[in-house]
């Protein structure tokens, strides 16, 4: 029976693997992980901005209770000044068998909790959006190392070789915007694929995709002088790789034109599934990075939105605008990867850059404010499939849901376990450029084992 | 025995001295096996918390547990760890396996209760360098042998090609014969001035029978402007060249930027000796006049470099020395003799250098142009408060009308006498359809109460402000300043207040042109006063005038504190200002004219130093080989490939130096070898011993870098605009005709077909470009406009009589060659296939690999 999985992966595969197979180094074809992975795709969420954890997935009883007073417990630096606590204007509930609680403005993803692991005890080094935002995508602090994306289909390829491997779809830029998704020092092959996903017209989408001017016939027809042309100048001085590996090159561009921008057209799916995602770039992202996965495509990281709308200096409520925007599309992202038989090989990552702080801000300017600063100390990022243990929480802030306390995980370890998930070592996942062998954790990290399926 | 051996360095040698008591064999056989390959990260940098420094430290352990359990090798984890068989332990040391006797060593030691005696606690840090390490091959001098004698005549016309023979010889490998002339000039015209020969020159060439016909279209190409466009490019790489900042949120230009990238191109142009290009980058303003002026716009190095301190000093030391003394940022070097106190004594420097600017105009201008500025922001500063000031008042008044809108809102009253805009807000507001997150509307139709409510807040806000203002002890700066015990309006009136009073979107705000029609007579003069002004000042302020982007010493150079670990909030000892230690003399100098710069530039630009000229050439002889004598050209050190041909390398630099550090000079004697003009061949035998061509037995072909390709789409189409200089043109501008080297580069968005095609990111300093073949770079050629557009002019230019004239055209145009019969025959009945084709066959030829590839 052709399943719709069955006949996408015959689609997937498209290209004749066999012909790359006979080349010596197809940089993107699929790679042996280091051990036999559990996952095979990763969906990074980014609520860009950093979400307040004591308003989203890090109910502090205490926090409440001390609304209003100075925290008892010594404050710890964050980018702007603080006053008082600041309990939470949102209601938390239990959901799921799991019975974790879940803040009011994110019912949806309560109503599928059960596959999330909540990581309550994450932080990073500093408290400021740009050095974050480099930790969680680069694992570095300075601009200029390879992104997550990168690492990871450097080291495993991708599946579908009419389809860039790595995607990273925003509506206009985040915060630092492209040197997010830079592969570096790795070949650029391995760089994020940027697409604006407000753009509705496949051309904005992806640029070179279509030809404005030739019909397919006439093109195919160019195409044919065109190879010959290249394998004449083989046959005349002699094989060469590198000659062989643009001729494929270009035979897979050719099928992109079609292969993407059918993978990349939303209206393609039934009306009820795009309905279930609601409405929005973010609703339009979670649906595209659904399509994507399941044509092979290795990393899709899905930001939230231009410029960094999480930053809730001036009023935590917006938080509530904000996840009314994000809610619907991560739970029906989840149902739909199920759905589609892909949740189990595919890590879903929900997270910002760091969190917020328990104290309200009072910033630049005298002014009263209820709103919280950065905080880099203890935040919550979320994590669904590829392996990883469902319903369940791991690690804790204090009682004001400042600093990680408990089993604290920082940005490195959630990258190691990830990689873990993928079948990759992330101390032997290594690049060696300038005579230094570089990896995306540098020197850090640790698996967490608590937090996957053994 | 009496003699006590100092313990630092203890080599080899040591391990044969007789050892009688535990604490002689620790000194003499135990502690020289840590010290080679467990001290460089087990001592300061303790890594996985395991510090081998000491007895106590080692009983203690790291996070995992104790490292020895004294007696009991068994059990001791240092001891699995070097046997390398557990499962759990990881293996040690990193860098390969422990000999057997050393093992040995180490267990016998454990066995006899790891006896470290208290007089050998190890110092970290002390950052002494070996007689072993300093001769490492880099850090010697450079010396210039005698090319090896070669008995093959064309082979043996000129030093490098006697060296390059030789190896090859050595090596058993075939050269490879010459290659074709058109070959040879395709391949010199690219690799020396980005583009490709013309016809004309081609013609010439081909018909100039003469032995001087190659150094005659060397010396012209040299000569040629469009010389330093493509070499200064490869430099800007290593200089992380960018037109903007990297800024968060939005494009910061640095419109004055080019002139750095300007000079260069100059520099390059006018073989400037490297010696200075080397000194005016690092600290042309401390040089005596007429050389700083002439050296000044080249201290973009510095002043456009990225905000990291430690970057600079990461350019600094990889870009002049190929040394990455910032790996030595939280420990000594792991591998090269680079102390963590290099580090800091070079950021030291760095860090005493503030960023400046030197104005190219006259002073006056400068002057009026700065005053006007500071006039305009002023203006606007008090456009703003005034207005702001105003609106509070017009908003304070309206709340104490609140019961009279209120009242009209339910219908008590009739709106006579009311403002019919601020009614509407009120009634917007009040509508009973509108959700609110707090509980003051709850009872707003009690219009008396309401108001009582709404004054309340007010005068509630406006108290904690003042309170506020004086915690603070007035206006604040940001900064890691929290902890402030500022008060704070209850959260839901926070909300209401907003609604009310904000200045975005709220009931009582009137801001900009609402704000005018409550002011008096007196007031709204004012304001439009102000209004006027500033948009007069915004007006009349005229570009700022240019400048260059320089660097200055601060007023107090002030040197570095060592960082423990690397960490900020760890400072160790302050550590003067000097040069590397492995390049200086056993004690080295201290700085001590201001910031040191200049000391340190004289030092990097320094015949003596050995580094600074083998680093150019190399980086030279890449660009022309595509590989480098040292493959790592940025990595001198112990993780970088060692030279292929030392002794080639060693007379380059030589000859560097002897010839005034002249590059064209290098680049003459380089691209005139026979080495240089081998063909790209297949050959068997050769392949298997050297598949990577390392020894140069043929030639490299090489991918056509960006800058390249995208002038030679330009120069194929007969649209090749070439003027040098100014400022940048965006890349993806259908009028940008010029060369792209003079396109925008950015640190935060850097333009798609660069990135594309692996332009570096110029965020950091960058060694060697990546070559990358992917089908989206393929999509480029079948669908982008440009390329379309290149591809139609192509074919327009075109003007032989008949289709095999003008096929026959555009191979001499692209290929520097004739067809052959086959590819003839292929256009020819594409063309005769399809109507109106031309455009199409020439963009074929376009995307075709020959025109991508130089051979």
């Amino acid at each position: 029976m052709i399943t719709r999985r069955n006949l996408l992966k015959t689609i997937g595969a498209g290209f004749p693997m066999t012909a790359f197979a006979q080349m010596s180094a197809n940089p993107a074809a699929p790679r042996q992980p280091h051990f036999a992975p559990r996952a095979k795709h990763v969906i990074f969420l980014f609520l860009n901005g950093g979400p307040s954890q004591v308003d989203t997935f890090d109910p502090k009883p205490a926090l409440q209770k001390f609304h209003g007073k100075p925290m008892p417990t010594p404050n710890l630096k964050s980018e702007r000044k603080t006053g008082n606590l600041l309990g939470s204007p949102f209601t938390f509930k239990k959901y799921g068998q799991s019975g974790i609680e879940v803040s009011e403005i994110f019912p949806e993803i309560g109503s599928v909790i059960d596959d999330f692991c909540v990581i309550r005890s994450m932080h990073t080094e500093r408290p400021n959006h740009e050095p974050s935002l480099l930790l969680t995508n680069c694992g570095q602090r300075l601009p200029g190392h390879p992104s997550m994306g990168s690492w990871i289909t450097y080291g495993l390829g991708t599946e579908n070789q009419n389809l860039p491997g790595f995607v990273v779809l925003c509506p206009g830029l985040p915060v630092l915007g492209p040197i997010l998704w830079t592969s570096a020092y790795l070949p650029g092959l391995y760089q994020g694929t940027y697409v604006p996903n407000n753009e509705k017209e496949i051309d904005k989408l992806l640029p070179n995709l279509r030809n404005g001017r030739y019909s397919a016939a006439e093109q195919s027809a160019q195409l044919g002088l065109l190879q010959k042309l290249n394998r004449r100048q083989m046959e005349r001085e002699g094989a060469d790789p590198q000659l062989e590996a643009g001729i494929q090159s270009m035979e897979v561009a050719f099928r992109m034109q079609t292969e993407a921008a059918d993978a990349f057209d939303i209206t393609r799916e039934p009306e009820k599934v795009r309905a279930s995602y609601g409405d929005g770039d973010f609703a339009r992202g979670c649906l595209m990075a659904a399509r994507l996965v399941e044509r092979g495509v290795r990393m899709v990281q899905v930001y939230y939105g231009d410029d960094q709308p999480w930053d809730s200096h001036d009023d935590i409520l917006d938080h509530r605008r904000l996840a009314r925007t994000a809610d619907t599309p991560i739970a029906a992202l989840i149902r739909d990867l199920k759905q589609r038989g892909l949740l189990k090989e595919t890590i879903v990552v929900v997270t910002g850059e760091f969190g917020r702080t328990p104290a309200t801000e009072v910033s630049g300017l005298v002014k009263v404010q209820n709103g919280r600063d950065h905080n880099n100390h203890g935040y919550s990022s979320l994590v669904a499939g590829g392996g990883f243990r469902g319903g369940m929480t791991y690690g804790a802030t204090d009682d004001f849901g400042f600093q990680a306390v408990e089993n604290p995980v920082d940005v490195h370890d959630l990258h190691a376990t990830m990689l873990h998930q993928l079948g990759l070592d992330h101390k032997r996942l290594t690049y060696r450029y300038s005579g230094r062998d570089f990896r995306l954790t540098d020197v850090h990290g640790n698996l967490i084992k608590a937090i996957v399926e053994t | 025995m009496n003699w006590v051996l100092s313990t630092a360095l203890l080599g080899s040698v040591c391990l044969v001295a007789a050892a009688d008591t535990p604490e002689e064999r620790f000194e003499t056989k135990v502690r020289p096996i840590l010290a080679k390959n467990c001290f460089a990260c087990h001592t300061a940098s303790k890594m996985g918390g395991l510090a081998l420094m000491s007895r106590e430290s080692v009983l203690a352990g790291g996070k995992s547990g104790p490292a020895v359990v004294p007696g009991k090798p068994e059990e001791s984890r240092l001891i699995l760890a070097v046997r390398q068989g557990d499962a759990v332990i990881k293996a040690m040391p990193m860098t390969g396996k422990l000999k057997p006797e050393e093992i040995a060593v180490l267990e016998d030691w454990v066995r006899d209760g790891a006896v470290w005696p208290a007089s050998a606690r190890v110092q970290a840090g002390t950052g002494r360098i070996t007689a072993e390490q300093r001769a490492f091959w880099s850090f010697q001098p450079v010396r210039k042998g005698a090319p090896p004698a070669v008995a093959n005549s064309e082979w043996s016309r000129q030093p490098i090609d006697q060296f390059i023979y030789a190896k090859m010889r050595e090596r058993g490998l075939q050269p490879a014969p010459r290659a074709a002339r058109g070959t040879w000039m395709r391949r010199v015209t690219f690799d020396l001035i980005g583009l490709p020969p013309t016809p004309e020159e081609t013609d010439a060439y081909l018909n100039d029978k003469s032995p001087q016909a190659e150094a005659k279209v060397v010396d012209r190409l040299l000569a040629s402007p469009r010389y330093g466009e493509r070499w200064a490019r490869h430099w800007l790489d290593v200089a992380r060249y960018s037109d903007d900042k990297l800024e968060s949120q939005k494009e910061l230009p640095h419109p004055n930027a080019f002139r750095y990238r300007d000079w260069v191109i100059a520099a390059f142009n006018n073989d400037m000796p490297y010696s200075d290009f080397v000194l005016g980058q690092i600290a042309a303003d401390l040089l005596p006049e007429p050389q700083r002026t002439r050296l000044l716009p080249g201290l973009a190095f510095y002043g456009l470099s990225p905000e990291q301190q430690d970057e600079r000093v990461d350019a600094t030391t990889r870009g002049f020395l190929g040394l990455t003394v910032a790996c030595a940022q939280c420990h000594d070097h792991k591998f090269d003799p680079i102390p963590q106190t290099d580090f800091y004594a070079l950021q030291g420097v760095l860090n005493s250098t503030d960023i400046d600017e030197v104005p190219l105009a006259p002073e006056a201008e400068v002057a009026a142009w700065k005053a006007h500025k500071k006039r305009l922001d002023d203006k606007e500063v008090e456009l703003r408060t005034f207005q702001d000031e105003q609106a509070m008042i017009v908003a304070a008044m309206l709340a104490a009308q609140t019961k009279d809108y209120v009242a009209a809102v339910t219908g008590a009253r009739p709106a006579d006498g009311l403002d019919a805009e601020t009614l509407k807000r009120w009634k917007d507001y009040l509508d009973p359809a509108k959700q609110h997150d707090h509980p003051f509307l709850d009872h707003w139709r009690d219009a008396e109460k309401f108001q009582a409510t709404v004054l309340a807040l007010l005068a509630e806000k406006k108290d904690i402000d003042q309170k506020n203002l004086i915690r603070l002890g007035g206006p604040d700066a940001r900064g890691d300043l929290s902890g402030a015990e500022l008060l704070s309006l209850d959260r839901a009136k926070y909300r209401f207040y907003n609604e009310l009073f904000g200045a975005r979107k709220s009931v009582l705000y009137f801001a900009g042109k609402d704000l005018d029609r409550w002011l008096g007579a007196l007031h709204s003069q004012h304001l439009a006063g102000l209004r006027a002004s500033a948009e007069e000042l915004k007006k009349s302020l005229p570009p700022q005038y240019p400048f260059l982007h320089t660097v200055k010493d601060s007023e107090k150079p002030r040197n570095a504190h060592l960082l423990i670990r690397g960490s900020r909030d760890n400072p160790g000892t302050e550590v003067p200002r000097r040069f590397v230690s492995i390049l200086s003399p056993a004690e080295p100098k201290l700085y001590t004219q201001g910031s040191g710069r200049l000391e340190l530039a004289r030092a990097i630009a320094s015949i003596e130093n050995p580094l600074t000229p083998r680093v150019m050439v190399n980086r030279i002889w890449q660009h022309h080989f595509g590989l480098g004598i040292v493959r790592t050209p940025s990595n001198f050190g112990q993780l970088g490939e060692r030279p292929t041909h030392p002794e080639l390398l060693d007379y380059l630099a030589a000859r560097f130096v002897e010839s005034g550090w002249s590059v064209k000079a290098i680049h003459r004697e380089i691209v005139l070898s026979r080495t240089y003009a081998s063909a790209w061949i297949r050959h068997e035998a050769n392949e298997e011993k050297d598949a990577a061509n390392l020894y140069l037995w043929r030639a490299n072909r090489q991918r056509l870098d960006v800058e390249t390709m995208r002038d030679a789409l330009l120069a194929a189409g007969g649209n090749l605009e070439q003027t040098g200089g100014g400022p940048p043109l965006r890349l993806n501008d259908d009028k940008n005709f010029r060369r792209t080297v003079y396109g925008y580069r950015s640190r935060r968005k850097l333009d798609g077909t660069l990135a594309l095609f692996d332009h570096p990111n110029p965020n950091t300093t960058n060694e060697q470009r990546n070559v990358t073949n992917v089908p989206l770079q393929r999509l480029y050629f079948l669908n982008n406009p440009f390329v379309m557009r290149q591809g139609e002019a192509l074919a327009a230019r075109l003007n032989g009589p008949t289709d095999e004239a003008r096929i026959r055209q555009a191979y001499r145009l692209l290929f520097v060659r004739q067809p052959d019969a086959d590819e003839l025959r292929a256009g020819l009945a594409f063309l005769k296939s399809e109507k109106g084709a031309w455009p199409r066959y020439a963009q074929a030829l376009l995307a075709s690999n020959e025109f991508l590839y130089v051979d």
